[in-house]
């Protein structure tokens, strides 16, 4: 068999085809669709075993679907949810790279960098979400005030994880060559700390879509996470399926849109 | 012919001694290579020349001026590491443009003389390639444009061809005796390689084990057999690494445990 396949005999071009064709059903994710119509069998047998208020059926999410895309309550909820990411993810990574730079600046400011971000991250989001309830009261403040204080940690440990990686040797490299402070930070080690970057942001973002709508509940009259308790409050069950959709579909595409072609764009060197 | 580099019993130790009052001078011009067993302390060596340590004592002159540690040095050194050292996420062009800012050497006028040295080393058209789509030969070409792009006083390079292949490293070490001739640098160079030593060098310092020391200085002018310096030098550097490994009391003749760690 193995002298044959060497040979380029029928063995070969048999194992050739089968992997070209294993190759193709990579390529086309055929495993994630067989998957998927599993998922979609057994959700609608529950669907008729405890019907549709616990599990409404497939169809009826995706009516659902149509409707709010046609009535363009889609973009009033995603877009208010997308709103509030934006402006607390913004001002995480602000603050998450001011962090970074005082780090890289002053040894004794990593050490409180630190301490701060493990202080951060021990820090529930209700917490959070409790305490800008009081500050803010019932308004946008409050729920990108909750994403801004989840998201910083995740986007700070990056950016000073990346601070702290930068080869050492690259540095000496820059002291024998004279160069500057300024062109040795601009040339070494922000474009060492970058990739590091890019990946908080993936994750982080990931989070703030998470938190932010969590947040959405108390208090806002708009947004994905308000809108699906409020479904759930009226007992429409398959509009917290529809909601609950958005909010995977939305994650998706920004990660594919957004995080992949970022992390390709500054990683083009690699 | 004038001495550019003077090295004056310097001595450097960390918890333990490690270089151990070396002396030595380099003419200018030389191609100097400084031989010894691996970790004997010859990198050390070499970035105390290249004023990125300072001695614990003795001292070094360029020219006949006494080395400032504290400062950075008024001369122009070009340092070949061990590995490339390039930015992976700049060209080789903008690699080398980067050492020459600070000489003044900024936009079209870096770039310009950038590619000029790249082509020297053989890189025209590599240019705009990023280190990592390179093969390992091209990128320590690259970093020997870099060094030389400075136009440095003495070229330090510290076994530059140690992660190459043997094909590469036979190329590269042709390359670099072509580069010293048509330069007239003065060069010094760290090696652990005897045979690389006696074909490239014109003067050779053999190293002692740790606590290095200055064992032998050999000329290598193409006067001498240098099939006998090799013997000569090959005898030596096994003494050496006997010695280093506490293995000199003779094969078999103690049990483990005889002689305290480290001795020897």
């Amino acid at each position: 068999m193995a002298r044959e396949a060497a040979l380029g005999g029928p063995a070969a071009k048999g194992r050739g085809a089968a992997s070209d064709l294993s190759r193709l059903a990579e390529r086309l994710h055929v495993s994630t669709i067989v998957v998927f119509v599993l998922v979609l069998l057994v959700w609608r047998a529950l669907s008729s075993a405890f019907g549709s208020y616990v599990m409404p059926p497939p169809g009826a999410v995706v009516a659902g679907l149509r409707r709010v895309l046609v009535s363009g309550e889609l973009w009033k909820h995603a877009g208010a949810t997308f709103y509030r990411i934006v402006v607390g993810f913004g001002l995480a990574l602000v603050a998450a790279i001011t962090m970074g730079l005082l780090a890289s600046a002053w040894r004794q400011a990593r050490i409180a960098v630190h301490d701060v971000i493990a202080v951060l991250n021990s820090t529930s989001v209700f917490v959070w979400i409790v305490v800008s309830l009081i500050w803010f009261g019932l308004t946008d403040m409050a729920p990108m005030f909750t994403t801004l204080m989840i998201t910083l940690p995740v986007l700070a440990s990056n950016v000073v994880e990346g601070v702290e990686n930068v080869d050492p040797r690259h540095l000496e490299m820059a002291r024998v060559y004279r160069l500057g402070e300024w062109e040795r930070f601009r040339s070494i080690v922000i474009p060492s700390t970058i990739p590091y970057l890019v990946a908080g942001m993936k994750v982080g973002f990931g989070l703030a879509l998470k938190v932010s709508v969590v947040a959405e509940i108390f208090g806002v009259t708009s947004g994905v996470g308000y809108i699906m308790n409020y479904s759930r409050e009226i007992l429409a069950t398959d509009m917290v399926f529809v909601w609950a959709a958005v909010m995977i579909l939305i994650m998706m595409l920004t990660d594919k849109l957004v995080f992949e072609a970022l992390s390709r764009r500054v990683q083009r060197w690699r | 012919m004038a001495v550019k580099v003077e090295v004056r019993a310097v001595s450097k130790d960390y918890l333990i001694p490690v270089l151990d009052r070396i002396s030595f001078s380099v003419a200018e011009g030389e191609f100097l290579c400084i031989l010894g067993p691996n970790g004997c302390g010859k990198t050390t060596l070499l970035r105390i020349i290249g004023c990125m340590e300072e001695p614990t004592a003795g001292e070094v002159l360029i020219e006949g001026k006494p080395l400032d540690f504290a400062h950075l040095p008024e001369h122009r050194i070009g340092f070949v590491f061990q590995e490339d050292r390039l930015l992976p996420w700049k060209t080789l062009r903008e690699n080398v443009a980067l050492v020459l800012k600070p000489l003044g050497g900024e936009g079209e006028r870096g770039r310009k003389v950038a590619t000029d040295y790249l082509r020297f080393v053989g890189l025209a058209g590599f240019e705009d390639y990023f280190p990592n789509r390179v093969s390992g030969g091209m990128r320590q070409r690259a970093a020997i444009a870099r060094a030389l792009a400075v136009e440095p006083e003495i070229l330090l390079m510290d076994e530059p061809f140690g992660g190459l292949d043997a094909q590469n490293r036979r190329i590269m070490q042709g390359e670099v005796q072509r580069i010293w001739r048509e330069t007239k640098k003065t060069i010094l160079f760290v090696t652990h390689s005897i045979e690389e030593a006696t074909l490239i060098g014109t003067k050779l310092v053999m190293m002692s084990a740790r606590p290095a020391a200055v064992r032998e200085i050999i000329e290598n002018d193409g006067g001498a057999d240098r099939h006998a310096i090799v013997e000569r030098l090959n005898r030596m550097i096994t003494e050496e690494v006997i010695r280093q490994q506490g293995l000199d009391y003779g094969f078999g003749g103690a049990t483990p445990g005889e002689r305290p760690m480290g001795a020897g």
